[in-house]
């Protein structure tokens, strides 16, 4: 396909990285110096603004399949989209960074632009925590196919029901599976024979009431009450989260900020939350607060030192899980290696978000886990696949099938459930499978 | 502040007020209360002369100031042509044979709502009397001046200080933002309803004349009945269940009531924040009243009269349905309580106000929380949104002058021979213009044999409590008077 991406920013570069092998693609940036970042990458670089006629027809923009819009500014991000529309005809994708472009009324006004879809990274960020934060001890949680079909991560430790047996005599809740395991750096689907240890990471899948039971087992003393959270930040992540957190139920909210005025206008918006005026990187303050009482901390700064600060002094006031937003998506495994539990960042998530949306066809991106190293894949398996058993498919070490979709509900199938052409699947399996996953449903299966 | 401008302004005011002698007259004539009919005819002559030359004394200078009207100025015109008006409504009672400070007394009682008497014997009046009794209570529920801001042209613009000075509660939510069809369209609801009601009751078994004097006084949430035991003389259990459900609305805000019929929102009205306070004190109330006089009367009947006399009470009607000076001290307990509660911001009842109690204790609960989290963001909303430090320092101010009244008017009612119980509820009554307290003053006793002094500071303290007591407190400074002058011209030549 042929891919315009207007920004060579984070995204721009993640976007560019990421679609380069298999796609033609064209970065637009009015700043000379970024051209190094793509240098090394095959793709091609236009020195000019996204919002000029020629510069996109040099971008070869009448071609054009997708065009992704996502500089630093909202107005030239929707200005590059509307001129775009009028000179081509390619999807286009724009992303914003406030909420007033994404109201129910206002959405319609950017259509008309000819956009076809606006995305809002924060937005996106804060539903990830808000799954995250209402898993309690999961490190990762995702649903998918309109909630019928829950993830969850979980960090084992010793005195965790899943370290007791090999996978197969493990008796998990029926509509549940264990579809990786995470073990020194490597991530394998497991095998019956496969003995858990504490330390090891695993990503559980399956249908919401069984994934309940999950939770019971791998947490059996898990406080059931109402959890406490407290969210340090009170920018737009942080003020979502809250409003996601107030919805969802039994959950106390807290929120520091430091600004007053901003701090008066959260207190306006929110209901149930109860919003502090103070620094949440003050340990004093964070002391007084009993901040180490929470049972999430969810530090949403837009600063990743202070950030970082937050948290680290939230881990020493023995909070058990903390969740965190990263700016720069380089510094995810750094965060995570010092300690914090979660660590998001909202261009990875807009990044999933945009290559979902063009890999589009017959199967589509649902997640990237673990920072790229796993997917998670829809795919609608091709009319000439010959039915047969999921024992038939073989067990590879890269890929699971996690679920068929039929009828608006899933299955979670066992080796001897049949996949059908036109089924709906969830596919689990590392980077390095996906194509080859792709391929196979495609075809005959051979 | 122009004096020249208040003048002008309760001239124009009370001038219109003179024309509302027509009305009972034309009763006293269709009864052959030819003696009656006259008094009405002198003191709408008396009335629409002075208001006249009030207005006229104003001068051209005040009539093209009526536009610039200050916020003082609006307070001042207010208060005072509330006070004028109570002396012209008490001619046609002096005219009847009532002494002075009775007649003003009786007056005020009803145009502010209150419902307090001083009539020892009922018989010796005519129709008309009653009729005109009734009739202020109507005039005055929705407000004299938000009528006459309808009504008078002049008024459009200068109407929008004296219409808020008017009105009750802290809160100044409009219909329309124009304030000249606001206040039209809440007569109308107003209007509308009484007709309706005067017809339930007529349909109950009333007399058209009792069913208007019932309407009239139901909707102001007043209380004055032409029957000397109030509702419980007529003994009908259909027409006390109409008086209920009228009572209950006339307790409620009638801009929400308008936003319900005429705009069909009815999620907004079910979601009002003060309307749930309303219903939830109502069914609290009743069902401990109901508790206290379980087994003195059939459940049927404890229910309706608990719930009637719970209504009458909390939204400062003041009718009985029985005579509740006879119940138990806790009944009555339950009574006095809801004298401080009073009925809805914007509605026709008077007192304190439950929007007045939300805001309070929620500050009240959110100071408690600051104890906790000192370094908490805590505003205080109502209806999702923020309400202004302003406003809660205005609720606070209001508890504190307003308890601050009860305290003194009751301690001189009482200082000059009357017992406590009397007193206290006495003043109550008036200031939340309730109408009967208990002891002497019950509902079916009359106010008649208090101190002369004591009948003069319960007529103030109704003036007070219908116009919430800042408006009255703040021009009774003088501070307020020390920068009049007769009109802006002053300026130049002095």
């Amino acid at each position: 396909m042929h891919i315009v991406i207007v920004g060579g920013g984070e995204v721009g570069s993640a976007l560019a990285r990421a679609l380069a092998a298999d796609h033609e693609v064209f970065v637009i940036d009015h700043e000379p110096t970024v051209a190094d970042r793509f240098a090394s990458l095959d793709v091609g670089f236009i020195h000019g603004s996204g919002t000029s006629e020629e510069v996109l027809a040099r971008a070869n923009i009448t071609d054009a399949d997708f065009l992704v819009a996502c500089t630093g500014l909202d107005e030239v991000n929707i200005v590059a989209c509307a001129i775009a529309n009028r000179i081509a005809s390619p999807e286009t994708i724009c992303l914003v960074s406030r909420a007033d472009f994404l109201g129910t009324s206002t959405h319609a006004g950017l259509e008309q632009f000819g956009i076809n879809r606006v995305l809002w990274p924060e937005a996106q960020l804060a539903v990830d925590i808000e799954q995250v934060v209402t898993a309690p001890g999961a490190i990762d949680a995702e649903v998918f196919a309109g909630g019928v079909v829950r993830l969850l991560e979980y960090k084992l430790d010793a005195s965790s029901a899943l370290v007791a047996a090999t996978v197969g005599a493990l008796h998990l809740p029926r509509g549940s599976l264990i579809v990786a395991v995470k073990r020194g750096g490597k991530l394998f689907v497991p095998r019956g024979a496969t003995q858990l240890a504490a330390g090891d990471k695993v990503i559980l899948m399956g249908t919401p009431e069984a994934m309940r039971e999950v939770e019971k087992l791998v947490r059996p003393g898990a406080n059931r009450g109402r959890q406490r959270v407290t969210i340090i930040g009170g920018g737009d992540v942080g003020l979502q989260v809250a409003e996601r957190l107030e919805h969802a139920g039994n959950v106390d909210v807290r929120i520091v900020e430091r600004g007053e005025e901003r701090g008066a206008l959260l207190a306006a918006r929110l209901t149930r939350t109860l919003v502090l005026n103070g620094d949440g990187t003050d340990l004093e303050f964070l002391e007084s607060e009993d901040v180490g009482q929470s049972d999430v901390l969810v530090c949403v700064i837009d600063n990743d030192e202070r950030n970082l600060l937050a948290s680290l002094l939230g881990r020493q006031l023995g909070v058990q899980k903390i969740v965190t937003r990263v700016s720069r998506p380089a510094n995810l495994r750094l965060f995570e290696r010092v300690g914090i539990d979660v660590a998001l960042s909202a261009r990875g998530a807009a990044v999933a978000a945009i290559l979902h949306q063009i890999s589009g066809g017959t199967s589509s991106l649902l997640a990237v886990l673990e920072h790229g190293e796993a997917r998670v894949l829809e795919i609608t398996v091709s009319p000439a696949f010959v039915p047969r058993q999921l024992k038939g498919i073989g067990t590879p070490e890269d890929a699971i099938v996690a679920a068929i979709l039929r009828d608006d509900h899933a299955i979670v199938p066992r080796g001897d459930d049949r996949i059908e052409p036109g089924d709906r699947i969830l596919v689990f399996c590392t980077r390095a499978a996906a194509t080859r996953v792709q391929a196979y449903f495609s075809g005959t299966g051979h | 502040m122009r004096i020249s401008l208040v003048a002008h302004v309760c001239g124009l005011i009370i001038r219109v007020f003179g024309l509302m002698f027509l009305v009972p007259l034309l009763v006293a004539l269709g009864y052959g209360e030819y003696r009656d009919a006259l008094g009405f005819l002198a003191a709408a002559v008396v009335t629409v002369t002075i208001g006249q030359s009030m207005r006229l004394a104003g001068g051209t200078d005040a009539e093209q100031a009526i536009e610039g009207m200050r916020r003082v100025e609006g307070l001042a015109v207010v208060s005072l042509s509330w006070l004028f008006i109570a002396w012209f409504a008490a001619i046609p009672y002096l005219w009847a044979g009532l002494g002075p400070i009775d007649a003003m007394f009786e007056s005020m009682s009803g145009l502010t709502t209150t419902g307090a008497t001083v009539f020892r014997d009922f018989s010796q009046f005519g129709r008309g009397i009653f009729f005109w009794r009734s009739m202020t209570q109507w005039l005055g529920g929705m407000g004299v001046i938000a009528l006459f801001v309808a009504v008078l042209p002049r008024l459009a613009i200068g109407g929008r200080e004296i219409f808020f000075a008017e009105a009750s509660g802290p809160d100044d939510e409009k219909v329309s933002p124009q304030i000249r069809r606001t206040a039209a369209l809440l007569w109308r609801v107003y209007a509308g309803l009484t007709v309706l009601q005067t017809g339930a009751l007529w349909l109950a078994g009333f007399s058209l004349f009792d069913a208007v004097c019932h309407a009239f006084t139901t909707l102001a949430a007043a209380g004055f009945s032409p029957h000397p035991q109030s509702i419980a003389g007529y003994n009908n259990p259909a027409a006390e269940w109409v008086i209920i459900v009228f009572m209950f609305l006339a307790g409620a805000n009638f801009a929400l009531q308008y936003r319900a019929l005429a705009q069909r929102r009815f999620n907004v009205v079910l979601r009002d924040e003060e309307l749930r306070a309303y219903a939830g004190v109502i069914l609290l109330a009743t069902v401990a009243l109901m508790a206290i006089l379980a087994g003195t009367m059939p459940a049927g009947d404890n229910l309706r009269t608990s719930l009637f006399q719970v209504l009458s009470i909390l939204t400062t009607t003041g009718y009985a349905s029985v005579d509740f000076q006879l119940w138990n001290e806790q009944a009555k307990a339950v009574l006095l309580g809801l004298m401080f509660i009073g009925g809805c911001a914007g509605s026709a009842g008077g007192g304190p106000k439950v929007v007045r109690h939300v805001l309070l204790a929620k500050f009240t609960m959110h100071e408690l929380r600051r104890t906790l989290h000192p370094r908490a963001i805590l505003p205080v909303k109502l209806g999702g949104r923020v309400v202004q430090a302003s406003v809660l320092q205005g609720v606070i101010v209001f508890f504190l002058f307003y308890l601050l009244t009860f305290a003194v008017c009751s301690i001189i009612v009482i200082l000059l021979g009357a017992d406590i119980l009397t007193g206290i509820s006495a003043t109550a009554a008036t200031l939340g213009n309730v109408g009967p307290g208990f002891g002497s003053v019950g509902p079916m006793g009359h106010f008649a044999d208090l101190h002369p002094i004591s009948r003069i500071v319960l007529t103030l303290a109704m003036w007070i409590g219908r116009l919430e007591v800042l408006t009255v407190l703040v021009i009774l400074r003088p501070e307020a008077w020390r920068s009049g002058r007769w009109s802006s011209a002053d300026r130049a030549t002095g």
